[in-house]
């Protein structure tokens, strides 16, 4: 059983800004203290240019700390050494599937991080069956992955990040270049992984329907994090997200819009189903 | 006919063992001031169609149509019919190649071989139209901008030809919810107010579908349908057989409706679904 108190990621006082910045510029990422437990669900909302990708990249050792620090699993991402077992631990997954696919088969590709670790082929033959079995991939094993759909390279990816065994998985707006099936796909293959495997996820997102699954929701602006708390508290505070040129899910917004009309509706209001059983509970018609 | 095709067919590396058929006979046509959409799962023409559109591909068969001329293959006539079918592709900031921001705006009316006085108009014209300070942002590295004003200043790029036509493909990818407000109230003065033709490929619905005239659907490199946005979006349950989804706003229109309130389910936005429960409660009066 994972242990859902214990710290995966921890960021403590970290800052970090992007070489040649104007003079005067404000940092990507400022004074932000973080901790992501083991299992935990975290989205991470925020207008373009907050830092959220910035963000992912300093947790996954992409980037190294302005001032502050990351560690994961205790350890800092700043030591030369550390970074391939922070990259096992923390697999990224970025918005556009064709950027992360490499090899010319699914089973090589998924087997691509596998061969790097120099593991025996016996063992990445049986990690990849796993994964693929875990993931819904068994029958595209020898697929070209440009012949697949947007939602079947994303579960590539994810697959090959899987593979790899580790504590979170970091994605960058994963469904952005997705088609609605696609997208689907991907999110529930997420929350399936996140609960079933009990993986932790930092999820990037523009979509609030999309953050409604976390445990957590995180709001960054200016490089700051600026506020947190469940789906319910940040999701339906829409003077929030309206001040940070953010949007609520339809139902919340338009469930605003008919308060405003004076129908009595519930005040945390999150989806669209609560918003219809809502409506359809007040009786309109006698 | 404005614009369209006539049993357009695409096949990609013909006569090779990896052929493929993108598009299979298409045959759909546009008038004059029409804003439509190509919707369609990932993998099923919707690019394919467009660069044919505006003469980036030659048809295998079948023919592309502008103002009840046949799109030839002579150099001159394409030239001619790019600078008034203007196209952004997906993600075209990833394109950028110039220094400053007025250089990559400029770029295409200077290949026109207009004066520099011109020139200089149509740069500042475009970055108006697309809302963006043109004095503060011209000299600026389009590298130092934010998504959302890159995607901005790609627009302006191609807006700066004065098209006739305007086509994006998926313009909202990778956008912020402000960013995605920003781009459809500019695609709505430049179809409403400036009366450009508008073509729109797209995976989100939410925003654009209640600027859409038409809507035409691709599956396979199929021509599935094509009509009124309100015929096409009255087919839901083919939609969703596709994995393709309508406007959250219609999802709760329809949510209502079968829970036996009568209200109408063609409705694609915040303001029309708002207007419609209100007239709930005034039968509910009665």
């Amino acid at each position: 059983m994972i242990n859902r108190s214990e710290t995966i990621i921890e960021a403590k006082a970290l800052a970090f800004s992007y070489p040649g910045g104007e003079a005067g510029s404000s940092p990507a990422l400022s004074g932000i203290n973080l901790s992501i437990h083991r299992g935990e669900y975290v989205a991470l909302l925020g207008p373009n240019g907050s830092g959220k990708t910035t963000l992912l990249k300093l947790f996954n050792a992409l980037l190294a700390p302005s001032d502050g620090e990351v560690r994961v699993e205790g350890i800092s991402t700043v030591e030369e050494e550390n970074i391939p077992r922070i990259r096992r631990t923390c697999g990224m997954i970025f918005q556009n599937p064709d950027n992360q696919l490499v090899a010319t088969t699914v089973e090589e590709d998924i087997a691509f991080g596998l061969e790097n670790l120099a593991l025996p082929s016996a063992e990445i033959r049986q990690r990849v069956e796993d994964v693929a079995r875990i993931l819904g991939l068994e029958a595209l094993l020898r697929q070209q992955p440009h012949l697949l759909s947007g939602g079947e390279k994303q579960r590539v990816a994810i697959a090959g990040v899987l593979a790899m065994q580790p504590g979170c998985i970091l994605m960058d707006e994963p469904t952005a270049m997705l088609d609605p099936a696609g997208r689907r796909d991907v999110i529930d293959t997420v929350r399936r992984l996140n609960s079933e495997q009990g993986i932790a996820v930092v999820h990037v997102t523009h979509f609030p329907g999309e953050a409604a699954f976390a445990d957590r929701v995180i709001i960054l602006s200016q490089g700051c994090l600026i506020r947190q708390g469940t789906p319910q508290e940040i999701l339906t505070d829409l003077n929030l997200l309206h001040d940070l040129g953010l949007q609520g899910t339809t139902a919340v917004e338009l469930a605003a819009l008919l308060r405003e009309d004076g129908f009595l509706l519930p005040p945390k209001l999150l989806n669209s189903r609560e918003l219809v059983n809502s409506l359809c509970s007040l009786e309109l018609i006698s | 006919m404005f614009i369209g095709t006539d049993k357009l067919t695409h096949t990609y590396m013909p006569g090779t063992p990896y052929a493929t058929e993108a598009l299979k006979e298409v045959t759909f046509s546009l008038q004059r001031g029409d804003f439509a959409l190509i919707i369609g799962p990932s993998g099923s023409g919707k690019s394919t169609l467009i660069q044919h559109l505006n003469g980036l591909l030659k048809p295998t068969s079948g023919q592309v149509f502008f103002e009840d001329q046949t799109v030839g293959s002579d150099k001159k006539g394409l030239l001619l019919l790019r600078r008034r079918i203007g196209l952004v592709f997906q993600m075209p900031e990833d394109q950028f190649f110039s220094e400053s921001v007025y250089d990559e705006v400029s770029f295409a009316p200077r290949n026109l071989g207009l004066g520099e006085d011109e020139i200089r108009s149509r740069v500042i014209d475009a970055l108006e139209k697309v809302g963006l300070d043109a004095k503060q942002l011209q000299d600026r590295h389009p590298f130092q901008l934010s998504a959302g004003q890159k995607r901005l200043v790609a627009i302006a790029a191609v807006l700066s030809l004065n098209p006739e036509v305007f086509i994006l493909d998926e313009p909202t990818s990778g956008l912020d919810p402000a960013g995605r407000k920003n781009l459809f109230n500019l695609l709505k003065m430049l179809n409403r107010t400036a009366g450009l033709t508008v073509i729109v490929s797209t995976h989100h619905l939410d925003d654009v579908a209640e600027l859409a005239d038409r809507v035409i659907v691709l599956q396979r490199g199929r021509l599935l349908m094509e009509g009124m946005t309100k015929d096409v979006f009255a087919r839901r349950n083919e939609l969703y057989d596709l994995g393709l989804a309508l406007p959250e706003a219609t999802e709760i229109m329809y949510g209502l409706a079968e829970k036996g309130l009568p209200v109408r389910t063609d409705i694609y936005n915040l303001a029309g679904a708002r207007k419609e429960i209100n007239k709930l409660r005034g039968r509910g009066k009665k």
